[in-house]
Parts: C-alpha cells; structure tokens; sequence
C-alpha cells in the first residue's frame, strides 16, 4: 500500500513539474538557511571536549584591584587569567591528575637552518600535561615529559600544517628547527585538531586556530617572551626590566587542572585558598578570598563565546522556515483542491477518506525530503563560503546530528504544511464533483 | 484612490471572509515576513553604519609596516634606535610619502594598549581610552585634524623615558569632552585611577579611533610622545601621495629590508587592517542581506501560489462577473485590490510582530532600535512585492471566458 501511494505521489509530482520544484525550491531554502544557522549555533555553543569537561577546571584567583572588582557587572567574578608568579607556584601542587599553565607567544623560525628567510610564528608555551589533558590528537610522536619542563628540554611539538611546510609532510620526529637563537627537537606532530570553541584559551579569539608550535613554558626566562595575548593589569607598577615582567601582577597565564572527583577538587579548591591567604600575608590579594574552579562549559558560558549575531540569525532562520512551511500550505491546498474533481472520482469508486488522506500526506513528506535533501546541499555551500569568508582556520560543516536535524526539519515542516490542505482535500464530497464533469 | 474603487472594497471584504483559510495565510505570511525583514533590515543597517562610520584617519592612504628583527645586533639597544632613525629618514624622504611615524600597535586592529584617566585630582571613575605611541608627525600621518592646542615637539620625543616629569600627551574630541564637560581640557593634567601617572594634556584632535573602533570607547584615543620598541620590534605608519599607495605597496617590503636585512618585514594597508577588525560583521551583513533578499522571495511565491489557487477556485464566479458586464480590467482590479487589502491588514499585524521580535532579540541576543522610517520602507516593498505577485495570477483571471457561467449551471 506504501509503495502505491508513494508511486502516486511521484506521479503527481511529475504531473506539474514546475509547481513541484517550487515547492521543493521553496522548503530547500528554509531548510538550507535554519540547518545552516541551527549548525552554526550548535558549533559556537557546543562542548569542545565532551568527554572530559566535566573533570577540566579553569583556575581564577581574585588579584585584581582592592577597590574593584574585574568585571563590575558581576562582582562575584575573578580575571580569567592569572600572573606567572602564581601559575609557577601553583605548578608545585601534586593534587591534580593533570596541570597546566600556558600562554600564547611569538618566536622567530629559522628554517631549514637559515636558507629559507625566517618568519615569526605563534607558539604556545605550556607543560607536558598539556597534550594529556585536552586529549590533544598525534599524527607521530607524542608530548614530552615532566623531566623535559624541569629542565627544559629543547623540544618542540608542532602541528600538521607545519609539518607538511617544513618537512614536506613526512614523520620529522627527531628532525631539528632552528627557534630564535637554539635548535629544539621535534617529539610530536599534531594530527588535525580544531576544538571549538578553544577551551584551553577563549579569551584570545574563542574560534581560532590552536597555535602551531608547543615548547615547554619554562623557555620563557630564556627567551625573555612575552604574551601575545590578552594581558591584563590593574596595579601602578614599574616595569624596567624582564625579571619585573615575571614578578608583575600582570595578568596573562591560562591555568588549567583535572580533577578526577569531588574529594580531589575538594583538595585542590583548599590548596588554593591556603595559597592566598599565605600570598595575603605578604600583602597581596588585597580583595576578598574568591578563588574559582570553572569546569568547560561554566567557563564559556560565563565568557559568553557565542556571539549575540549568531543568536538572532538561529532565531530569525527559525522564523524564516515556518514561513516557508506556511507558503507550502498555500502552494498545496491550491494544488489538491484543483484535484478534486478527480479525488471525488476516486472516493465514489470506494477510495476511503483515510487512504485519501495518507496519499496527500505523503506526497506533502516526498516534497519535504526532496526539500531537506536539497537544502542540506545548500547549507554545505553556505557553510563553506562562511569558512572561506571569515579565513580564520574555523571548521563549519555538517555532522551527521546536523544532517539529522537538517532532514528532521524538513520532515516536520513537510508534515505540518500538509495536514491541512490534505484533510481538505479527504473532505471532497464525491457527489458534487460526479455531477460537475 | 477612485470612489468607484472604494466601492469594491465591501464586496472583496466580504469574499474573503468566505475564504478564511487564503485569507489567514496570506495574512500570517506577510505579517511574519514584514517583521523578519524589518527586523533583518535594522540590524543589516546598523552593522553597515558601524563598519562605515568615520575613522578621523586617512585610511584610505595610510600603510601599516611591521618589521621584525632577528639579528644578534639587535640586542644592543644603540643599535635598534639606529636602525629606527635611519628607517624614518628613509621613508619621510621617499618622494610619494607624505610622513612617516613610528607606532607600536595599529588603530583598528582590535589589537593594542588602553587604560583608564581621569581628570587629576577627580573623584569621578576614570575614562576608558586606547593610546598610541607616536613622534610629532604622528597627527600628519593619521591625518587626524588638530583642533585646539599644538602638536608633540622633539622635545616632548626626548622626554619620553623621563618618568618624573608629567608628559604631554594629545586626545581626541570625545575623550577630552566627558573628561573636561566644562571644554578646558587643553593644558589640564590627567591621571591614572590612583591620581598616578600625570600627563598635561597639550592637544586635541577631532576625530580618530582607537583599536577597537566598534567598542563603547572606540574614540577615546590619547596619541603619547615617545617611541616604544616592543620586544625591539619596529613597526611604522606611511601616508603616502594620493594614488601612490599602490605601488609604495609592493616597493617598501624591499626597501626595507634593503635599509637592515636581519628582519622580517610585512607591509599591509591600513584598511586591510580595518577590513579584518570588520571580517565578522560583514560577513554577517552578507546573511543578513541573503535573509531579506530570500524572505521576500519565498513570500512573493506564497502570494502567487494561493492567487493561483483563488482565480482556480472562482473561475466560475468570474466568469459569471464578466458574462454580466465586468471588464477584463475589473477583474483585473479585484484582485489587485483583493491582495492590497490583506497585505494591508497583514502590516498591521506585522507591526506589531516586528516590535515583539525586535523586544525579543534585544533580550536575548542584539537587535538596535528600529527607525520608523523602516517600517513604511518595508510596508511599501512589501505592497509592492504583493501587487507584482498577484498581478501574474490575476492576469490569468481576466482571460476567463464569460461563457464558462453559461456552461455548468
């Protein structure tokens, strides 16, 4: 009975081909501009590291300014950031499962010891639990060890574009690169990575590329860097020379730690706050004690990552489909009840209203799947234009929940138009029509 | 507007009152499509005015250079002043540049310095401002207009590394007027929020953003007297001759890199610059256009679609119109009149649609305030788009034969 009925759909379909690519033309918009919005939205405010957000803490200390508060609109806040004399003491606590204190930096690339003209390339500064912790992706060799930061071992990870620029693409594992004035071992090459949001460090741009070079954050003295990102400082301080800069409350260190349970939290949440009530005694931290463990998906809702523009589009995209469904219905009742002649010919050889119902009905769901079909095709350029347009390394596309919710909508929107104009068209009196021919 | 015409308004009121299912689509269609575009509209146009908006500065001629040293040379601080001297006597001689200024980061890069001022002694909070570091041919490189007080000296450059004494420092408009409401700001001192750090304010420009020109405070910018190497970076603006800044564009990379090779050096447009700061809002304006361009659309085809089935409908109705005296054209006019009438009321109700969703987005995500000048734009596209939509069907409905009454009776 299903096939025949969707074997008369297609017939009738085909009976006026132009109506019924405006149809499809008509839902394929909708569908292309909410899965296109609905996939941006789901990607901005989405869960960069599902698997683990939920052990991962961002760590925020209070050292802002006695008489204010960093963010006046929610006092209860501390910086995001935190000053690398704290992140070096912090790095002493062996609670954590995993630690890191980061930031994003700038160094000269000597390549190909020195053929190639040197370029500056964004680096980040961290520790070996970096690559543990947020579960970062190899493509050859791994992170280093907690004996290459004590010491620091020169060694580098770099990722995948870099190693097919430098290196032609091969495993460079134990290759040598020329930074600044020393040559790091390579020890690992990044397979494709782009979590997105970037969690470990969203207030530098949330949708941005991870950096391409990873070196132990204990070059920092060494190669007197400096932060390339978001620094921030509230205190009237002189700063001379580079050892000032470390000493500084300036903010500018990203910290993260895991913590497996509660107890460890616990433990870790009390290491804190014994950390600066000693560092209050020595006459800092002159605010009340507010040190903060932000878990992923906490941290970026408070930093509001999705942009506001984002929101309005889902909205408005929303709004625009349900227009598109309230044209089908019109488009289909035009159509159906132009047949009802032929439906009252049907009904009165014994067509039940129920069959003539279900016909029309899956007729309304053949456009609706034609319909999604060709807007999932859309969207997959839009999407891609809006990669290409913003160059910024982000990674719009469809996943497979995206193509689901793509083809859903458009079984809805299918359903929705077509409910009324096919219980209409089931109402047709047989009588009236049998007399007209 | 003909009386004969208003007289046909009874007879189609009451036809569609016995099509309550078109009546309502067409309704519920226009009245969500008109908020959709005016909505879209307001936020497309607001988006175009903060990426047009003047900058105060001769963008359009202004290039940005970054140079970035790798040479052991460089560590010796003689050195690098050297190499900065001889680089701006270099470009302020090249013969299609106006000046040159040493700048450590660029106006409307989204990247640079701000802090807070107020006026000294002032209990008030202070002034959010972004600041530069510039020389005295900074103001005739922005091409910023000075409009009260005088410009950085050579002296006020060598007094740069002096910490003790207040310095001199020149700010925009914008900046001096909510600090100085009373209009003194020239020759007043200023402070940190601590009443640290005093400065003497000594000009005041016009116009000029800082690095985050979309910001609340994107024309609070304060030009310092002094050049800052960070990290022995090197970083210059040119404004170059009017229509020279192309090929300047593609020379001073080598020219550069002639003057000190042991460098990497880059060399961009200022409304490059400016270009990436907006990347998100255009791209944005760009959906946003397609949403409106697309609403429009699909609502213009929803018309066609159920006038179709209307003239479909009451093709016997019109028939028996015609056989009794109506001209083609009233037939014509009926339906024109028909869609004017519902597209009207569908307005109505779109109104106040449109300020629901406008309330609804300024919650929960951004929507400006919408200028009423929008809404009679968007009520006469929409009438318009209407008419063209009905107009195709309704020319189908004039060549109904009067004798189709006669038939089936």
């Amino acid at each position: 009975m299903f096939t025949y009925q969707l074997r008369l759909a297609f017939k009738s379909l085909r009976r006026n081909p132009v109506l019924s690519t405006l149809m499809v033309v008509a839902i394929g918009l909708g569908i292309a501009v909410s899965t296109a919005s609905v996939t941006i939205y789901y990607i901005y405010s989405g869960n960069p590291i599902p698997d683990k957000s939920n052990v991962l803490f961002h760590v925020e200390l209070d050292n802002w300014h006695p008489d204010r508060p960093f963010n006046r609109d929610h006092p209860e806040r501390a910086p995001f950031q935190i000053t690398y004399r704290d992140a070096m003491a912090l790095m002493q606590s062996e609670i954590p499962a995993y630690q890191n204190a980061a930031f994003r930096t700038e160094l000269m690339v000597f390549p190909d010891g020195g053929e190639r003209r040197p370029y500056r390339e964004v680096v980040r500064m961290c520790f070996a639990d970096f690559f543990m912790m947020f579960d970062v992706p190899f493509q050859y060799g791994g992170g280093w060890t907690d004996t290459a930061d004590q010491a620091p071992e020169p060694v580098i990870v770099i990722d995948s574009t870099t190693n097919q620029q430098l290196f032609g693409g091969i495993n460079s594992v134990g290759r040598s690169i020329k930074i600044e004035d020393r040559y790091f071992t390579i020890i690992g090459v990044l397979a494709e990575w782009h979590p997105t949001p970037k969690h470990y460090d969203p207030t530098n741009n949330a949708f941005s590329e991870p950096e391409a070079m990873y070196m132990p954050l204990n070059f920092t003295p060494i190669f007197e860097s400096t932060s390339r990102g978001n620094t921030w400082g509230w205190a009237d301080e002189s700063i001379d020379t580079y050892g000032d800069y470390l000493q500084s409350e300036l903010l500018w260190i990203q910290m993260w730690v895991q913590l497996d349970d509660e107890t460890q939290k616990q433990a870790y949440q009390d290491f804190l706050d014994a950390y600066v009530l000693e560092q209050k005694k020595r006459g800092r931290f002159d605010r009340p004690l507010n040190n903060r463990l932000l878990d992923v998906m906490t941290m970026l809702k408070e930093l509001e990552v999705v942009p506001d523009t984002t929101k309005s589009q889902l909205v408005v995209s929303l709004l625009f489909l349900v227009v598109c469904a309230i044209n089908l219905v019109g488009i289909l009742l035009g159509k159906f009840l132009g047949r009802a002649p032929e439906i009252g010919v049907r009904r009165a050889l014994g067509a039940s209203r129920r069959s003539v119902f279900i016909q029309h009905l899956i007729e309304c769901e053949v456009i609706g799947v034609f319909g999604g079909s060709l807007g999932l095709a859309l969207s997959v350029m839009v999407l891609d234009a809006i990669n290409r347009m913003l160059a910024n390394g982000e990674q719009l596309h469809l996943d497979l929940n995206m193509v689901g919710a793509g083809l859903l909508l458009s079984l809805v929107a299918g359903l929705i138009a077509g409910i009324y104009p096919s219980w209409r068209i089931c109402k047709v009196a047989p009588a009236v029509h049998l007399k007209m021919q | 507007m003909g009386l004969k015409m208003v007289m046909e308004f009874g007879p189609i009121f009451r036809a569609l009152l016995n099509n309550r299912t078109r009546f309502w689509l067409i309704l519920i269609e226009v009245a969500l499509t008109f908020a959709i575009v005016v909505n879209c509209t307001s936020i497309f146009l607001d988006k175009r005015q903060s990426f047009n908006s003047p900058t105060g500065m001769d963008i359009a001629n202004i290039l940005v250079i970054t140079t970035e040293p790798f040479g052991d040379d460089f560590e010796n601080e003689d050195y690098v002043e050297d190499v900065g001297a001889s680089d701006l006597r270099r470009l302020r001689s090249h013969p299609a540049i106006i000046n040159a200024t040493p700048i450590l980061h660029f106006p409307l890069s989204g990247s640079g310095s701000s802090t807070g001022r107020k006026a000294a002694g002032s209990e008030l909070d202070a002034v959010s401002v972004g600041y530069f570091w510039v020389d005295e041919n900074g103001i005739e490189t922005l091409g910023v207009e000075l409009i009260d007080g005088r410009n950085f000296t050579d002296a006020d450059i060598e007094d740069q590394n002096d910490n003790d004494i207040p310095r001199n420092v020149i700010v925009t408009k914008a900046f001096a007027e909510q600090v100085f409401p009373d209009g003194n700001a020239v020759g007043s001192q200023i402070t940190n929020r601590d009443g640290q750090t005093p400065a003497t304010i000594i000009g005041v420009i016009d116009h000029m953003n800082n690095s985050w020109p979309t910001s609340t405070f994107g024309d609070h910018t304060m030009l310092r007297p002094g050049i800052n190497h960070y990290s022995h970076e090197m970083n210059y603006l040119v404004r170059a001759e009017p229509l020279a800044i192309d090929s300047l564009y593609t020379e001073l990379e080598e020219l550069m890199v002639s003057l000190e090779s042991d460098r990497v050096v880059t060399v961009r447009t200022l409304s490059e610059i400016k270009q990436g700061y907006f990347r998100r809002t255009l791209m944005a304006m760009k959906i946003w256009a397609v949403v409106i361009v697309l609403m429009i659309f699909i609502t213009s085809l929803g018309i066609i679609g159920l006038t179709s089935f209307s003239v479909t409908q009451r093709t016997r109705e019109i028939g028996t119109r015609r056989a009794l005296g109506a001209t083609r054209l009233a037939i014509l006019r009926f339906f024109l009149l028909e869609n004017w009438l519902i597209t009207g009321i569908g307005l109505a109700l779109g109104t106040l649609l449109t300020i629901a969703l406008n309330f609804a987005l300024a919650e929960y995500a951004e929507a400006p305030k919408i200028d009423p000048m929008l809404f009679a734009g968007g009520a006469v596209a929409l009438w318009t788009a209407g008419q063209i939509a009905a107009f195709i069907p309704a020319m189908r409905a004039t060549t109904v034969s009067p004798e189709i009454a006669t038939r089936t009776v």
